[in-house]
């Protein structure tokens, strides 16, 4: 464990940069902090307890292309005209696929350890078998650097999630701030690499262990299938649809894949990810228009099973790091802890 | 990284064959080019269609050919739609096959049951074409089939030979006057076809009919792990990453199913 100042923690990130990592920082800017990427002028957050992104949005882009190809579409004067390639005898013709892997490796710094477990969630979703080849490839290599809280704002819960201690492997690098020092303790070999730069003012021989931030309320999370369609579930009247919720949330992957293409060249077709919400309609729409959660209440209670018990039975975690977010930017002020929390005492 | 570890690429087919079924419902027959699929009886596919986009269909042609594949197509949405406007020759991108398929060797020796209605009966060809083939192996085979009007019957040219390996029995349930044949829903002929014992049940259709079949069949004596439904959603991906074919009990349905016994899921999982 070394200690160092802020401004000497600070060159970390150009470290990192300096080590052929992209880095993901937490910057502040229009009175909130959002993770970007690192740039020698970002004005870097250490004190913020929300961020309004996560690393989610770095491993599992918004938009992110998958392949591109040819089609035979073009633009008419009454409109798009599609027509399928046809060909005579054996196909000679294929749909070829071209696509990139995501290259380089990223690198986090300062993410809260419910991060790193936000982290831990999506590698088993994604990583379980078939793995994801996009979200693989980001994810190789990938070296984190966390920073613990002190304490949780009034909508934090990772304690009561279990969440609040980064789990081996998704930890690098591991800091305390204490006083006007940053405590850094080195875990993996690549964060002691990244370490050993820093001019460390002070060696000090104790090791750091996870120390669980003070929380505004402690309640156990009870949350099976039926338990969550028999809790009470609040102020949904006000619910804007908004999908602020998962938009947020470090955790949610539902997604969407289209073909996108633009009028001007509409036979290069690009193969596009984008997220989806399970606060939408069309989330569980089928063909003819069978609408399986059709009020917001239903919605409303499969985004806390998704993350609670399904989660828990297909990838043996709960999807949940208890970060707060979908209840600290809904405006609706809708708390999803009065339906999965009991309170203790 | 390789194009065959990526998931995401489609592999090339071409339509060889369209048949017309009925007003609203189409037959592709695709060739495979350069590649084989080894699929099973309940697996579905992903279809691509250049610049249109893709969904998933369940195969409806006999796993023994495996240089060709047929996908029954009912127009409902934009890609549906679209594959109506194929001719011979078209080039589509197929990914695939997904999903758990029917348990055969559940079925094999045993009585079996097989209800199809509306368009789920495209899900069940393949199965029913391989206890066709491999007739010897099974017990009784019913085929019961319902749709609405005498036009939504697809395969209608193949009810008869499929009549001479099992008991077909078609039900409309707003058949026209001329109409010889059985009516009313399926659920009002179900009496003459649980045979009890060791049936095994195999369902799909629309959530909501195959709800009330489900229902029926276990009310009629047959075990919650003799029934097995084939359920519908809109998979994206296939690989349960999308997360858009989570149902009630935390299954995928494009990598747990699309078949289901009943005593896997509850009956608020297939819809109401």
């Amino acid at each position: 464990m070394i200690r160092v100042k802020l401004g000497e923690f600070l060159r970390l990130p150009s470290i990192l940069a300096g080590m052929g990592y992209s880095v993901v920082v937490p910057t502040e800017g229009n009175g909130v902090t959002k993770f970007e990427c690192y740039s020698p002028d970002s004005a870097i957050d250490l004190d913020y307890v929300r961020a309004i992104n996560a690393p989610r949005d770095f491993l599992l882009p918004d938009g992110e292309r998958l392949y591109r190809y040819r089609s035979t579409a073009t633009v008419t004067s009454y409109g798009l005209k599609i027509r399928f390639p046809t060909v005579e005898g054996p196909c000679p013709v294929t749909i070829n696929a071209e696509y990139t892997a995501p290259g380089g490796r990223l690198a986090f710094f300062a993410i809260h350890p419910c991060h790193a477990n936000s982290i831990r969630y999506l590698d088993r979703v994604m990583l379980s078998d078939p793995a994801d080849p996009y979200y693989k490839a980001r994810r190789e290599g990938m070296l984190t650097v966390v920073l613990e809280c002190e304490e949780g704002d009034d909508y934090c819960f990772c304690v009561p999630a279990g969440s609040w201690r980064a789990e081996e492997g998704y930890c690098d690098i591991l800091v305390r701030r204490s006083g006007e020092w940053f405590l850094v303790q080195p875990i993996s070999e690549a964060g002691r690499e990244a370490a050993s730069k820093l001019n460390a003012q002070e060696e000090d021989a104790g090791s750091l262990e996870g120390k669980p931030p003070k929380m505004k309320s402690s309640f156990s999370i009870r949350a099976s299938e039926g338990e969550i369609d028999r809790a009470p579930a609040e102020g949904l009247d006000s619910c804007t649809l908004c999908a602020a919720c998962t938009v947020t949330c470090p955790t949610c992957y539902c997604s969407d894949i289209e073909d996108r293409f633009n009028l001007v060249d509409p036979s290069n077709v690009e193969r596009v990810r984008r997220r989806m919400s399970c606060q939408r309609k069309c989330y569980s729409m089928i063909a003819g228009g069978t609408i399986f959660l059709k009020t917001k209440e239903e919605r409303y209670r499969w985004r806390l099973k998704h993350k609670f018990p399904f989660s828990e039975k297909a990838f043996g975690m709960s999807g949940c790091v208890g970060c707060g977010n979908c209840i600290a930017f809904c405006p609706a002020g809708i708390d999803m802890r009065k339906t999965v929390g009991r309170d203790q005492g | 990284m390789k194009t065959e570890e990526n998931p995401y690429i489609p592999k090339s087919a071409t339509v060889v064959a369209v048949k017309n079924e009925s007003l609203e419902t189409k037959t592709l027959r695709l060739r495979l080019y350069n590649w084989r699929a080894q699929f099973q009886p309940g697996q579905f596919v992903q279809l691509l269609l250049p610049g249109v986009g893709e969904a998933p269909f369940c195969i409806a042609s006999s796993p023994s050919d495996q240089k060709h594949m047929d996908l029954t197509i009912i127009r409902r949405g934009l890609v549906t739609i679209a594959s109506h406007y194929m001719r011979p020759g078209d080039v589509v991108g197929i990914r695939g096959p997904f999903g758990r398929p029917f348990p055969i060797s559940r079925m094999v020796g045993k009585d079996l049951l097989i209800v199809g209605t509306g368009i789920g009966i495209a899900a069940l060809r393949s199965l029913i074409l391989f206890v066709a083939e491999h007739r010897e192996e099974f017990g009784e085979v019913d085929l019961l089939y319902g749709a609405r009007f005498p036009e939504d019957l697809v395969y209608r040219d193949e009810m008869k030979p499929w009549a001479e390996k099992m008991n077909v029995k078609v039900t409309l349930s707003k058949a026209s006057p001329e109409w010889g044949g059985l009516r009313g829903r399926v659920t009002d002929h179900l009496g003459g076809v649980v045979r009890g014992g060791e049936q095994v049940a195999v369902l799909c259709g629309s959530p909501m009919v195959m709800h009330s079949i489900s229902a029926e069949l276990l009310k009629r004596g047959l075990k919650a792990d003799q029934v097995f439904v084939s359920l519908e959603r809109h998979m994206k991906c296939g690989i349960g990453k999308c997360a858009r074919c989570l149902i009630p009990g935390g299954w995928h349905v494009c990598r747990d199913g699309p078949v289901f016994s009943l005593d896997e899921i509850s009956l608020e999982a297939i819809g109401e």
